[in-house]
């Protein structure tokens, strides 16, 4: 399991690591997904940018009703932060559920959006979320809704050159209820199906209900047709039971040796519906 | 693994026929293929660079044309063999007439090969209907303004 | 010499001492191949087949050569006068495919190695491993063993169209009368999937030739150093004695590494031709595709009954797949199997039918258990299926039938001799652990409630301690030298080869309380042929109960030789050796074990008929197996929804024989049930139709984890075993073999209200949720 020869660079500045990758740099961050495919000789970039020494992109803060998270933000470091826990808990509660404690202090949310896994943990929450990305290169910045992101397995709508700089992910309204449901690969531990859930109500009804969802299909999706079914009810089983059967609605499910496409169907309305029903019982 | 499906195409039975046979259309529509090489009858060789995100292969490749019923049916056998591995494609394309358009309907079997099968299985289903959704996005596209029998336009030639 | 009053010390075995090779291990400071480094050292990698089978038409390997720091390529073509990969089983009329070194012509595996390219490092050998080009003509394959034996099967080795190696009958008491006067016949179709057994480190080779020396030393991740050197002389064709195996330490094997692959060979071959040290180290995904496999059993079970549930007889068509090749012991594993078949009850009558199949697979062996996991887990399953068709307690049923305590040595129908047991006894330790009857109310409840709760037992024996030396393709004793040097330092060298199991510790204990000695004072020195004497190795469960046992012979004889310099010493004929020390009964007066030491290589004056030194060598070969035996139950509850299996309570109680170390034995009942309950739940190694191995990583081949283990409630009975000394059975497999029947049992017994008989492993929570939610269907 040796990686192709490669070229290796840690510029320090944005700037800097930015011409490089203009010049066919492939941006790596906790190389927790690059390194092995490399190593596969599934990839065989000649010149591997590390981000890891640009400060700049770690961190996260608050502005004005946003929260902001530096692409090399590890799971760990969003899992952990108290901001992320008071501010955004669907996010810190999907980062815990990412690989194990190594994987987590290693990876990122930049380089897991941009890897685009469709069984990753993340993007259900993205979605859900309705999060933003600000993307850069060498000739300017961009945003980028999540739903705009994720175009297909693997594909994003990163430009070559293009990296993530930062995710913006809108402050939670604090009454919502959320959840993250995950059943796990017994192998890879990653998702078989995830459903990422946030409901919020008022005067006794779901005024607003957000699902993504991983795993199941080519790319992370909202659900739109079980959000829709939940929004204006009361949230009772049953109208959870209802919203969760439609959270396939319209998908193509994938098939593997660990989950059939049907039994990976099933399995999403199993889901779903804990994730909506923990959700709604956590919104005041 | 079998896989199956149906597109819909914008062209006469009898023309998709013929444009899903032509190796000028095959080599434009087909992933990662810039060429292919006539080695012999309904025979062809290519070169195809496979790409997902920042994965990929080269393959050295092989295309044959087989069974063919026109104007409904015919059989397309794709092979690449690379660093990576293996794939074979077998596949039985069914060209049923509506008015204007006519659905295609492939039926078949993909089979692959070393890392590829070893570590890529769970992405076997999701990336083969990708590929073939690339080939059928590719092939309206490029077979917009071909719906009568005439000359490849010179934009296809490059 | 002093003037000593006793204090007696207290024994260490029995004791829960720390694994004294510990430290190293977690500390990183331990050497295994990979750290390695010789002067001069070059690195080789391996191409290997990307086909299950093919025809080679050609090979090209001059890009690769001409790549700067590749040094050679060698392909079949260039090995052929290497001798064959060994199978050291014999069965009459056994199909014995030659197993080059190297493919030649043709390539019978995924995974099958084609070329070997050397060069200067590492990285270098990996890149022109891509520039080597092999023309395949591919050809059909077949990975399944039952369809390998239909007819028009795809060939394995086209001399035998058939795909069959061996078949194999055994027969003991009467079956067709047993079946005539059964009231009741169950049958089963019951598999035991392949499994890949992912030891922590893989393997790795590192050759030396020394031209001037004519002297070759490889360094190899191994189970069975001694049993390499003269497998490996023999394919190299030099001598036995100017070969020198040194197992470094090796991180786990699980029978893996009780074998001798191609890779050992060849990389000798490179060193003598290359005159450069070389070093190959196996990759993962090399350890998924080459390292052979265990398990692969499709098994058809009869079992013929009385109505009160006496067992009358059991009949068996084992159908074992093999892969393309035989191994070190490959055909041989199935047979185990028959032999424990009975497990611990007394019926008198079998019958066993093998049919030993290729496939164009990597071979199967050895594999933590080794045939007693595929037996218990059939007998096992039997016992639940024909109780649940009697409408009999599980447990009843086994205690009506267990062979009695007063029936030892027990002779089976299978030819075996029970050593000793009272399989009562650990059963109902663990029905009273769970409190039997308040576990089968509180089911009742929960069955009301809707819940899917299950209850399994298993009650399992297995044979260890392997094993006496006409059981053994190359001998079954084991071998100890104890030196205890001038200054009273014990040094002792075992024949068998610990990686992992802890005899490190186990065997000072040992030697600890029998010499009186510093646990700290004495040392274990193993797994290098050039120092310790000829010895068989670390499998089967026989380490402590055979090399132990070794050990403990040359123990009392260094004893008596010590008593007779003390007496000398003291000048006196009433002596007694405790606590390291030689006392004079009648004056008091001692010397201590180094005083004797010493005493014994100055030699300045010798007792009669004495030689000087203070060494003892021992050769034993035990008379018998031992039969470890014990009961594991497992409470499991299954959620609907989704088909997942929760295991609510794990206890497991083991009849091992006398207990030298219990810190070491939880540890290694711990690891054997993960292991159980990885077969039964998560693992599986698949090939699809076109014997590709598409679980050919750990992304897709489920090992057990430390987060999904339950909590195991380990505990024990005790019957020593009169086979040897030390009245030890043997624990390195024990967890394994309890396991997976208790936990299928356990699910099946969950699912009773769907009418669910049986349930093949792993017991994943689709092939679950299709059960309880489309009838199996879905
Ligand atoms: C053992 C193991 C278990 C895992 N389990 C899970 C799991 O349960 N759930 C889960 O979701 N994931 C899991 N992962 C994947 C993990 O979450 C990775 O961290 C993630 O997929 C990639 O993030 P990374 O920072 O390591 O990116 P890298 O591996 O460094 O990069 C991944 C890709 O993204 C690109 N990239 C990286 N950063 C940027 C950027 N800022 N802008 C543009 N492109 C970028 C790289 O070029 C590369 O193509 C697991 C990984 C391992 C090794």
């Amino acid at each position: 399991m040796i990686a192709h020869i490669f070229e290796y660079s840690a510029p320090t500045d944005l700037k800097e690591a930015l011409g490089q990758l203009a010049s066919g740099g492939k941006p790596l961050a906790g190389g927790m997904s690059l390194i092995p495919i490399m190593k596969l000789r599934l990839a065989a970039p000649e010149h591997v940018v590390d981000l890891g020494r640009i400060v700049a992109l770690n961190y996260i803060r608050e502005e004005a009703g946003t929260l902001h998270a530096g692409a090399m933000t590890t799971h760990y470091q969003i899992e952990s932060s108290p901001l992320v826990r008071s501010r955004c808990p669907l996010l810190a509660e999907a980062a815990s559920h990412i690989g194990d404690v190594q994987v987590r202090n290693m990876g990122t949310i930049g380089g897991s959006a941009a890897h685009a896994d469709p069984a990753a943990d993340y993007p259900a929450s993205l979605m859900a979320l309705e999060v933003q990305f600000r993307l850069a290169s060498s000739s300017g910045e961009r945003t980028v809704s999540v739903e705009d992101f994720f175009v297909d397995t693997f594909a994003t709508a990163l430009q070559p050159g293009e990296i993530i700089t930062e995710v913006i992910i809108p402050v939670e309204d604090p009454s919502a209820g959320v959840s993250y449901q995950k059943m796990v690969q017994p192998a890879s531990g990653y998702a078989i199906v995830g459903v990422a859930a946030r409901i919020t109500k008022s005067g006794g009804k779901v005024t607003k209900a957000r699902v993504g969802v991983t795993g199941l299909g080519p790319k992370a999706f909202r659900a739109k047709a079980a959000e829709k079914l939940l929004e204006g009810t009361e949230g009772t089983a049953a109208d959870i039971a209802k919203a969760a059967a439609a959270v396939s609605e319209g998908v193509e499910s994938n098939t593997d040796l660990h989950a059939s496409a049907n039994y990976r169907t099933q399995m999403a309305r199993v889901y779903a519906g804990r994730a909506l029903s923990v959700a709604v019982s956590r919104a005041t | 693994m079998k896989i199956n499906g149906t597109y819909l195409v914008h062209l006469p039975q009898e023309r998709a026929y013929a444009l899903l046979q032509d190796p000028e259309i095959l080599a434009k529509c087909m992933p990662g293929c810039d060429r292919l090489d006539k080695v012999a009858e309904n025979e062809y060789e290519m070169k195809m660079k496979m790409a997902i995100a920042s994965m990929s292969g080269l393959f050295d490749g092989r295309v044959k044309l087989a069974d063919q019923q026109p104007p409904s049916s015919f059989r397309l056998l794709v092979e690449g063999k690379g660093k990576i591995g293996f794939l074979k494609g077998d596949g039985l394309l069914k060209i049923e007439t509506g008015d204007e358009t006519t659905n295609v309907i492939y039926e078949g079997d993909v089979q692959i090969g070393g890392t590829m099968a070893a570590v890529g299985q769970r992405l076997l289903d999701t990336t083969s209907k990708m590929m073939i959704k690339r080939f059928f996005d590719k092939f309206a596209e490029v077979t917009r303004d071909l719906k009568t029998p005439g000359p490849v336009p010179a934009q296809l030639q490059d | 010499m002093a003037t000593t009053t006793i204090t007696r010390t207290e024994p260490l075995v029995g004791k829960r001492i720390r694994r004294r090779e510990d430290p190293r291990l977690i500390t990183g400071t331990a050497t295994y191949v990979e750290d390695i480094q010789i002067p001069g050292m070059h690195h080789a990698c391996i191409l290997r087949s990307p086909h299950a089978a093919a025809r080679i038409r050609s090979i090209t390997t001059q890009p690769a050569l001409d790549m700067p720091g590749v040094v050679a390529v060698f392909t079949g073509a260039d090995t052929q006068g290497i001798g064959p990969v060994p199978c050291g089983a014999s069965l009459p009329g056994l199909r014995v495919p030659y197993h080059r070194i190297l493919a030649t012509d043709r390539v019978y595996f995924v995974g099958h190695a084609v070329a070997v390219v050397v060069a200067t490092d590492k990285y270098i050998a990996r890149d022109a491993i891509d520039l080597i080009e092999v023309d395949y003509e591919p050809l059909p394959a077949v990975a399944d063993p039952e369809k390998a034996i239909a007819p028009g099967a795809p060939p394995v080795h086209p001399e035998w169209p058939d795909n069959v190696a061996f078949t194999f009958h055994q027969e003991g008491g009467d079956i067709d009368k047993a079946f005539a006067e059964a009231d009741v016949v169950v049958k089963q179709r019951i598999t035991s999937q392949r499994l890949i057994p992912t030891a922590m480190e893989t393997r790795g080779v590192v050759a030396e030739w020394r031209p001037g020396e004519k002297s070759l030393t490889l360094r190899s991740s191994t189970q069975i150093p001694h049993l390499m050197r003269t497998l490996v002389a023999q394919m190299l064709s030099i001598p036995e004695n100017r070969l020198r195996v040194i197992t470094p330490e090796v991180g786990g094997g699980f029978g893996s590494k009780f074998n001798v692959y191609a890779e050992e060979a060849l990389m000798g071959f490179i060193a003598m031709k290359i005159h450069k040290p070389v070093k190959w180290i196996e990759s993962r995904r090399e350890n998924f595709l080459c390292t052979i496999h265990g398990r692969g059993h499709v098994d058809y079970f009869e079992l013929a009954a009385k109505r009160d549930g006496t067992m009358l007889g059991l009949k068996l068509k084992l159908i074992q797949d093999l892969g393309a090749y035989h191994q070190l012991l490959t055909p041989l594993i199935p047979t185990f199997s028959v032999l424990m078949m009975p497990g611990l009850y007394k019926f008198a009558n079998i019958q066993a039918d093998i049919t030993g199949v290729f496939t164009n697979c990597v071979p199967t062996d050895a594999y933590r258990g080794a045939g007693r996991p595929e037996a218990t887990h059939g007998i096992e399953r039997m016992v639940d299926i024909l109780a649940a068709e009697l409408k009999m307690d599980p447990a009843e049923i086994r205690f009506k039938n267990f062979v009695q305590p007063d029936e030892f040595p027990y002779a089976t129908p299978t030819g075996l001799s029970y050593d000793s047991g009272n399989y009562a006894a650990p059963l109902e330790k663990a029905l009273a652990a769970v409190d039997y009857p308040h576990l089968l109310a509180e089911q009742a409840k929960a069955r009301e409630a809707g819940k899917l709760m299950g209850i399994g037992i298993s009650s399992y024996g297995e044979i260890c301690a392997v094993g006496p030396s006409p059981a053994m393709p190359a001998g079954g004793w084991e071998s100890a030298t104890v030196k205890i040097e001038p200054t009273g330092k014990v040094t002792i060298m075992t024949g068998i080869s610990p990686h992992g199991q802890g005899e490190e510790t186990t065997f000072a204990q040992i030697a600890a309380d029998e010499l009186g000695v510093d646990i700290d004072d004495v040392l274990v020195i193993h797994g290098d042929t050039t120092v310790v004497q000829y010895g068989i190795g670390t499998f089967g469960s026989r380490g402590t109960a055979v090399g132990g046992s070794a050990l403990y012979f040359a123990l009392q004889d260094l004893k008596a030789k010590i008593k007779k310099f003390g007496a000398m010493l003291l000048d006196s004929d009433d002596i007694l050796f405790a606590n390291g020390q030689c006392i004079c009964n009648k004056t008091g007066k001692s010397v201590t074990i180094a005083e004797v030491a010493g005493a014994s290589y100055r030699a300045m004056k010798l007792p009669p008929d004495t030689e000087p030194g203070m060494v003892a060598t021992r050769f034993w070969e035990p008379p018998n197996f031992t039969f470890p035996f014990g009961a594991h139950i497992v409470v499991t509850e299954v959620d609907k929804d989704t088909g997942d299996i929760a295991i609510k309570r794990y206890v497991a109680v083991d009849d091992i024989g006398k207990i030298i170390n219990p810190l070491i034995v939880d540890g290694q009942i711990h690891g054997g049930v993960a292991q159980g309950l990885g077969q039964a739940l998560w693992e599986q190694a698949v090939y699809d139709d076109n014997g590709q191995l598409i679980t050919g990583e750990l992304m897709d081949y489920a090992l057990p984890r430390a987060s999904r283990m339950p909590w195991i409630e380990s505990s024990h009975t005790v019957t020593p075993s009169p086979v040897n000394p030390l009245g030890v059975k043997g624990v390195g497999e024990a967890g394994t073999i309890g396991c997976s029947p208790a936990v299928v049992n356990s699910v099946v017994n969950a699912l009773q209200p769907f009418g669910i008989r049986h349930i093949d492993m792993p017991l994943t929570s689709e092939k679950i949720w299709k059960l309880v939610n489309a009838g199996g269907q879905a």
